[in-house]
């Protein structure tokens, strides 16, 4: 049955070697999608993203692979001289090795470091931007750190607490770098993690909503520079094809056998009208500019009200109260059931004794002061 | 023609009605103009005549309360007319309210926005309660929102002036999520704790962005209460014990807050606390929640054109639910549309509260 190739799908996925009646045997046993041996595409030079997924990804294109022509590979030795297209990648535990140590050590699933003897899996190689790898591990530390510890000035009470947690952010990091207390360190994190999931959602969506306006900004300003550019160059253009008219008109108007000095004169007229008119166009080119530059502006500026410090009253009607001294306690039989220290109904709910009478007193003088008389000067006797 | 009417029809004549933008059983809003400026206006024209009782209170105490109140938070009354049989209250136009930016998923609140939204509800209220009224029904749905994102606190209907000592103050006030327990328990006198207690959930609310305490029933809310606070000591609250209404509902020990608000700060939390104190005297009054640490320290409150805004188009604000049920028995010609009316508002069950008049 298994030689019968019509049902060989029975059987699910046979190995190559027993399958080679199919015409679809021609599979290659290397997993797809990992780079091995065979399907490997030719390597690039140096600094050019090769087969691995980890090339330096950074769309501006300030930043690029670190390589030098003294590279050598500290695993197999070979260096530029023996393989010209030499890359040298870094590991999780920040040792170099080249892409062929790699392929050779890791194709076949996690293996131990051949420096250290940490386990490493192909996938975890990254390309070196730096040429000191300290510097390197303290560009990865700081970047995982800031994913995380994003709060902001505006996250805290007051100066001390943002000082403490900076303070506590920058311990953390040099606690990482240095390997000093590395799973202590890591209980920090997830500590802080798990205290502030929201605040750091809400900081990572303000953060990105800060950095599209910024990149906005940035393709607003391109664009108005090359458009500035592009006026540039057909002004000149203009001004060029004009001069050239010109002078044909000159050489037109002596060919035609006309009178030189006026075909001169006429020409001085012609010139000094078009630097007239350049003049003008410039003012005008210099207006336009500057509404663009403004219009520009005009987006960052948005947002400049200031947050104001908190003020506790918008108005100015006072209740009186300067006005009077409340007695600590009047003779009043209306609201006796209501005194405190009965601790009856009547306070349990919130209700306060003192306040109908500093109602009563407030209501009464209220209005002194307001009339021309100058009654605010007037002692008031509040006693019963 | 005598003066009150010449005077009457004069300030109908200075408002115009435009397109009409919600309407309850009692009341019906219209979107209006100020003639003279074009100013945009909300005109709450009050169903009389219906009634067999005349006037509707919660129209009396708006107007009352509000021709006194004259504040930046707080809405302000700016006319008052009477057409034919109705009464017509000329308010500023708001376009949103706080429960609309609290439920719009698109906006993430900082720290300083919640700030902000706390420090201008405290101002209205202390204004408020420096000049003796109680509003009694403070909740996300009565903040509403000006254009320029300043807060301001509407909806007079059940408000009323406190410090009487001689007249007993009904318990059955202020939507039930944001209710504070005395009330529950049947407290019939009270002061300005009843509205920090409010102020204290919508506080809490604005941190979560869900209604803090949220019971279904009267019962399940004191539960829903005790079971977010801690059930209510000798200590914390003494003499409780002895309100009308009291029930024991057993002890229940208080968890730590920082669990449930993770991302507030210290000074927010202690305000938070002192806002849902259980003993009304001891919890904070609205003045000395505005000078509270929370409010002074860093950040700064937003500013208030920067605050998040209503992102959807104005539409039209359903009355409060207690405003569309009406009283039952007070209405009975008008039974077919009134019915229609609160089954397509019906759908904010929880929310609703028994509101009993008092004529006293």
């Amino acid at each position: 049955m298994a030689t019968n190739p019509k049902l060989a799908w029975l059987k699910g996925p046979t190995r190559p070697s027993t399958s080679s009646a199919r015409p679809s045997s021609s599979r290659s046993v290397s997993k797809p999608g990992t780079p091995g041996p065979g399907n490997r595409p030719a390597n690039g030079k140096p600094g050019t993203p090769s087969a691995y997924h980890n090339a330096i990804n950074d769309p501006s294109g300030r930043m690029r692979e670190y390589s030098n022509k003294d590279d050598k590979c500290p695993v197999c030795t070979t260096d530029r001289y023996l393989n010209p297209k030499l890359r040298l990648l870094v590991s999780p535990c920040y040792h170099k090795m080249c892409e062929s140590c790699i392929d050779r050590l890791f194709t076949l699933g996690p293996a131990p470091c051949p420096i250290c003897g940490k386990i490493l899996r192909k996938s975890g190689f990254v390309a070196q931007t730096f040429e000191d790898l300290d510097v390197e591990k303290e560009v990865s530390v700081r970047r995982r750190i800031a994913r995380e510890f994003n709060k902001k000035v505006e996250d805290f009470p007051d100066r001390k607490s943002y000082d403490d947690y900076l303070e506590e952010v920058e311990d953390i990091t040099f606690n990482l770098i240095n390997g000093v207390d590395l799973p202590q360190t890591e209980a920090r994190i997830a500590a802080f993690r798990a205290a502030n999931a929201a605040l750091i959602e809400a900081n990572i969506q303000r953060d990105s909503v800060a950095a599209a306006e910024q990149a906005a900004a940035e393709e607003e300003d391109k664009r108005f520079r090359a458009e500035q550019a592009r006026m540039a160059a057909r002004e000149e253009e203009d001004e060029r094809t004009e001069r050239e008219r010109e002078r044909r008109a000159v050489i037109e108007g002596l060919e035609r056998g006309e009178d030189a000095e006026g075909v001169l004169r006429r020409t001085r007229a012609e010139a000094e009208r078009r630097t007239r008119r350049a003049q003008e166009l410039a003012a005008q080119q210099q207006l336009a500019r500057a509404s663009a530059l403004t219009a520009f502006a005009r987006p960052a500026k948005k947002d400049v009200i200031p947050d104001e410090p908190h003020i506790a009253y918008l108005d100015d009607l006072l209740s009186g109260a300067e006005r009077y001294m409340l007695k600590p306690s009047y003779d009043d039989p209306v609201s006796d059931a209501a005194r405190p220290e009965l601790k009856s109904r009547w306070t349990i709910g919130g209700y306060r004794q003192a306040e109908s009478w500093q109602r009563a007193v407030s209501c009464a003088v209220m209005g002194l002061g307001l009339g021309t008389v100058e009654d605010s000067a007037m002692e008031v006797d509040v006693g019963a | 023609m005598d003066v009150a009417e010449r005077e009457n029809l004069e300030a109908m004549r200075r408002w115009t009605k435009e397109a009409k933008i919600g309407e309850g059983t009692f009341a019906v809003v219209y979107r209006g103009r100020q003639v003279s400026t074009g100013r945009p206006v909300a005109i709450k024209k009050i169903k009389v005549g219906q009634f067999k009782d005349g006037l509707d209170m919660t129209a009396i105490r708006e107007v009352k309360f509000l021709q006194e109140l004259k504040h930046p938070n707080v809405i302000e009354l700016l006319d008052v007319y009477s057409n034919k049989s109705n009464l017509n209250l000329v308010l500023e136009f708001l376009d949103s309210d706080l429960e609309m930016i609290i439920k719009d998923r698109n906006h993430v609140f900082k720290p300083a926005d919640i700030k902000s939204w706390m420090a201008m509800t405290c101002r209205g209220l202390e204004f408020c309660h420096r000049n003796w009224i109680l509003h009694r029904d403070l909740k996300p749905n009565n903040l509403l929102l000006a254009a320029n994102g300043e807060l301001k606190i509407a909806d007079f209907g059940l408000a009323r002036d406190f410090t009487d000592p001689g007249s007993k103050m009904t318990c059955q006030v202020i939507t039930r999520w944001y209710r504070p327990p005395e009330l529950f328990f049947g407290a019939r006198a009270y002061g300005t704790g009843v509205d920090m207690w409010s102020v204290g959930c919508i506080f809490a609310e604005l941190m979560l962005r869900v209604p803090y305490m949220a019971g279904e029933t009267d019962l399940e809310q004191l539960k829903v209460i005790f079971r977010a606070l801690g059930s209510p000591t000798e200590e914390t609250w003494p003499g409780h014990t002895k309100l009308p209404d009291y029930v024991d509902l057993g002890r229940v020990p208080k968890p730590p807050m920082q669990d449930l608000f993770t991302a507030a700060s210290q000074p927010a939390l202690d305000l938070l606390q002192k806002f849902l104190l259980y003993d009304p005297l001891k919890r904070i009054s609205a003045k000395d929640a505005l000078h509270h640490k929370y409010l002074t320290s860093l950040p700064h409150p937003t500013h208030p054109s920067k605050l998040p805004k209503s992102g959807q188009p104005m539409k039209a604000r359903p009355l409060p639910p207690d405003e569309l049920d009406g009283k039952g028995a007070a209405v009975t010609g008008q039974g077919a549309t009134k019915k229609r009316k609160s089954s397509t508002m019906g759908e904010d069950g929880p929310r609703k509260v028994a509101r009993k008049l008092e004529f006293n």
